[in-house]
């Protein structure tokens, strides 16, 4: 790797190539510079906190996202999991001890995704078909556990968790600090990891990987099921901010997660795209909302900047393909 | 340019383009007459291509002229290209699956003036246009329903669908069987009785010198001159090509074969395919040629023993052992490897580099617990791999898709060399892969062999596999049709078991 980088930065036009290269990285330093000169308030500790606070739920499900648009598929599923995860996960912290509670509530992620993940992988159904209506599923029985209505924590577990969550640890939000272990690990998984080498291989040749003699559907099946169970942390976590879960919760979050991971420069073709990158989508995403609402700009402008967005950083990286 | 109208009725002068930093055509010239079938020769990544590609507006040349009929031409676009009566038939098939025959051949005039379409028209055209090349195909059947040689029809079709004044045809031979082949041969010089100008593009030679007028070897993006077919024969045109002397395209076996067989194959039926009652053994240390026409059920066999495709019946034994591959994963645990006839669909994975490539399927060997891979150990296998294979590119994590034919071949191969192998079938090891990398290849066939492999070689090519096999088993409508043993070997047998003749007999 690096060896390649230096082979790179070597030859001409490098520096350029270098930063075509890594455009979501720049374009992300460019908007933190951008913010820092346009409010004063921003590089403030309690700003920043509050955007990583903001943004670690969406990012551990754009992990999951990641790994499964790797594959060359899409999981729409997360964002209604998140609420229906976030439900479960309040009644259950309300009727046993915290460790099983958050135990049973990754597992049952785990399982939904699987549900999906078979659909997809031995069903052979369209991952866009299948995770929507897993999505519908998911939103509706969020909504029929806890009839309508957030569900709030009343235990010790719940009070702890809900510490937890709104702490920080030298000076980096806890809830921040899970979802930098959950990239980094994912970073690692990707680049040395056998599992990651052939999610990415499946991605991109997926006969190919067949008649390479790759268990495909069991990777296919279990990058859904992984996602699931980020989807369960993600919900444990903004459940534990607010003391509730609702059957509200995450809604459209799974498109944002998409979004992440298109800034972050991964092809929805599959085979491409890295967890750096996707943590540097999810974070340009959390600062174009943080900066906007700084400078009082309304919700619904905020969306068509965001959407400009994308546009402007999957055309750049069209450069990069040339 | 006075004269240039009598003469020729295409001029390329002078043509240089590069992509980067990469130069891929200097000074070029290529002059087509009409009713002239004009060879274009080279190795891959010789530049051939891209100048077909500059003539009918994919490519815009950085330097030069182009002329036809002695006016100046700059095409764009294809339909720019088309329009001026230049119609490419490419190497790669670029055929909508889900539209019938007719409307891929008409495809490009969907859009044009009209609004509504005439599709019944179209149709009869469409069936005329396939009924006068001489191939029975419907024309009302869906691509994706057709063989690949039918596409391959239909995308020369669709080239002869407009008022063509030059057709080029870039390696449009590789899927045909000699049938096919001698059809299409027989189109080529009734078109050129109508005066057009045809620009081929092959490598196989003797394809060249049956049916070329005139030949343009292209080096390294340099053209080294063009002469008439009747002034060059098959040794010069490749030392033009590959700008030294050749000595054998095929390499001396001296291999003990082993006298227990380490693979056999037994009465296998397939469930959704032809193949039917398929019995063979191959012995260790063995290159089996197996050959037969296009939709034999060659490549069909090799997909069904390596558990791509479902079994009905049969039995395979490994090593003296019976075993089950059910998939391909399967197979790949009992060592038994499978380079695919599609490299580009199935055999590599393009946008990964050559190192994930390679390392794909031999993960078991580099990584360790919990599946962690061992970079160290990846590189210097991958690595070791390369210069054995003799892979151009600058390091290890050059994508694939910047490779040529040839090189991409290596890496398809490397992945399978990469774990030890006990059997290995290769479908069309040589496939649109230039002179130079095809010998290399045969040298790997041969060393793999030599380690006491049963290498089991599928291909259409007739020279290759009678220079490269020990024995050859011909397939005939899905099932094994005859053996032949080297001393039988010659194309005349090998046809005749191919379209279900016996041999002949000499008293």
């Amino acid at each position: 790797m690096a060896l390649a980088l230096k082979e790179q930065l070597k030859s001409p036009g490098g520096i350029l190539k270098f930063l075509v290269k890594y455009n979501t990285i720049f374009i992300f330093i460019l908007l933190v510079v951008f913010s820092a000169i346009i409010s004063d308030v921003f590089f403030t500790s309690v700003n920043l906190s509050n955007l990583l606070k903001q943004v670690s739920g969406i990012g551990i499900i754009s992990i999951g996202m990641l790994i499964v648009i790797l594959t060359g598929g899409i999981d729409l599923s997360v964002g209604s999991m998140v609420a229906l995860l976030a439900v479960t996960f309040a009644i259950l912290i309300n009727l046993i001890i915290l460790p099983l509670a958050i135990l049973f509530t990754i597992a049952i992620g785990f399982s939904l995704g699987s549900v999906s993940g078979y659909l997809v992988a031995y069903q052979k159904m369209a991952p866009f078909v299948a995770t929507l209506a897993l999505m519908t599923i998911a939103r509706g029985l969020g909504f029929i556990y806890s009839k309508g209505s957030p569900v709030t924590f009343k235990t010790a577990g719940g009070v702890f968790m809900s510490d937890f969550a709104n702490n920080a640890t030298l000076g980096i939000p806890n809830i921040a600090i899970v979802f930098f272990i959950i990239v980094i690990a994912t970073m690692v998984m990707l680049r040395y990891n056998v599992f990651g080498r052939l999610i990415i291989a499946i991605g991109s040749n997926e006969e190919a990987s067949r008649l390479s003699g790759i268990k495909v559907n069991k990777y296919k099946f279990l990058v859904y099921a992984i996602s699931g169970a980020l989807a369960a942390i993600a919900a444990i976590i903004v459940a534990s901010r607010t003391n509730l879960g609702s059957p509200n919760m995450g809604m459209a979050w799974e498109l944002d997660a998409i979004a992440a991971v298109v800034i972050g420069g991964a092809s929805l073709n599959g085979g491409k795209g890295t967890a750096i990158n996707t943590l540097m989508g999810v974070l340009i995403l959390g600062l174009i909302g943080n900066i906007l609402n700084l400078l009082n700009v309304p919700s619904y402008p905020q969306q068509v900047v965001k959407g400009a967005i994308i546009i402007f950083a999957v055309l750049l990286q069209r450069f990069e393909s040339k | 340019m006075k004269n240039s109208e009598n003469e020729y009725r295409l001029e390329m002068i002078g043509i240089s383009k590069s992509f980067g930093v990469v130069s891929v055509l200097e000074n070029v010239n290529l002059k087509v007459k009409p009713g002239e079938i004009h060879a274009l020769l080279g190795e891959n990544g010789a530049g051939k291509s891209t100048l077909v590609k500059i003539l009918s507006g994919v490519h815009y040349k950085d330097a030069g002229k182009v002329f036809l009929n002695g006016k100046e031409i700059n095409p764009k676009n294809t339909h720019e290209g088309q329009v001026l009566g230049i119609s490419v038939v490419y190497q790669e098939l670029s055929l909508v699956n889900d539209l019938s025959v007719a409307e891929n051949i008409y495809l490009h005039k969907l859009g044009a003036s009209k609004f509504w379409m005439n599709w019944k028209k179209i149709t009869q055209d469409a069936q005329e246009l396939i009924d006068s090349l001489g191939f029975k195909i419907d024309a009302s059947a869906k691509v994706r329903s057709l063989s690949i040689v039918q596409k391959q029809v239909v995308e020369i079709a669709k080239a002869l669908s407009e008022d063509t004044k030059i057709l080029v045809l870039d390696e449009p031979t590789t899927v045909f069987d000699p049938t096919d082949t001698k059809k299409l041969f027989d189109n080529l010089f009734r078109l050129k009785e109508k005066g057009i100008s045809i620009i081929y593009i092959s490598h196989h030679l003797d394809e060249i010198f049956k049916i070329a007028d005139t030949i343009t070897v292209l080096r390294d993006g340099v053209d080294t001159g063009s002469m008439a077919v009747s002034e060059t024969d098959t040794d010069g045109v490749i030392r033009l090509m590959i700008g030294r002397e050749l000595k054998d395209l095929y390499p001396t076996r001296d291999i003990t074969i082993g006298s227990t067989p380490i693979f056999e194959v037994k009465n296998l039926t397939a469930k959704d395919t032809f193949v039917h009652d398929v019995s063979f053994s191959v012995f260790p240390g063995e290159v089996l040629g197996i050959a037969g026409l296009g939709g034999s059920g060659r490549t069909e066999t090799a997909k069904l023993i390596f558990g791509a495709d479902k079994k009905k019946s049969g039995t395979l034994t490994l090593d003296g052992k019976e075993i089950k591959t059910k998939s391909p994963v399967d197979a790949a645990g009992f060592q038994i490897g499978f380079v695919s006839e599609d490299r580009k669909e199935e055999g590599v994975f393009l946008p990964l580099s050559i190192r994930r490539n390679i390392s794909v399927t031999s993960f078991k060997s580099i990584s360790g617990k919990f599946g962690f891979i061992n970079i160290e150990n990846e590189y210097e296998k991958v690595l070791g791999l390369i210069e054995k294979l003799n892979i151009k590119t600058l390091n290890s994590e050059v994508n694939v898709k910047n490779l040529s034919g040839g090189n991409q071949q290596k890496v398809a191969l490397a992945k399978w060399l990469s774990i030890e192998s006990k059997v290995i079938f290769i479908d069309e090891p040589t496939r649109g892969v230039d002179v130079g990398a095809k010998i290399e290849i045969y040298n790997l066939i041969n060393e793999v062999a030599k380690k006491g492999v049963g290498v089991v070689v599928i291909s259409s090519d007739m020279p290759e596999i009678m220079g490269i096999s020990d024995r050859i088993l011909v397939m005939h409508k899905g099932t094994v049709y005859g053996e032949l043993q080297k001393e039988e070997f010659s194309e005349e047998n090998i046809l005749r078991y191919s379209i279900g003749k016996p041999l002949k007999q000499y008293n």
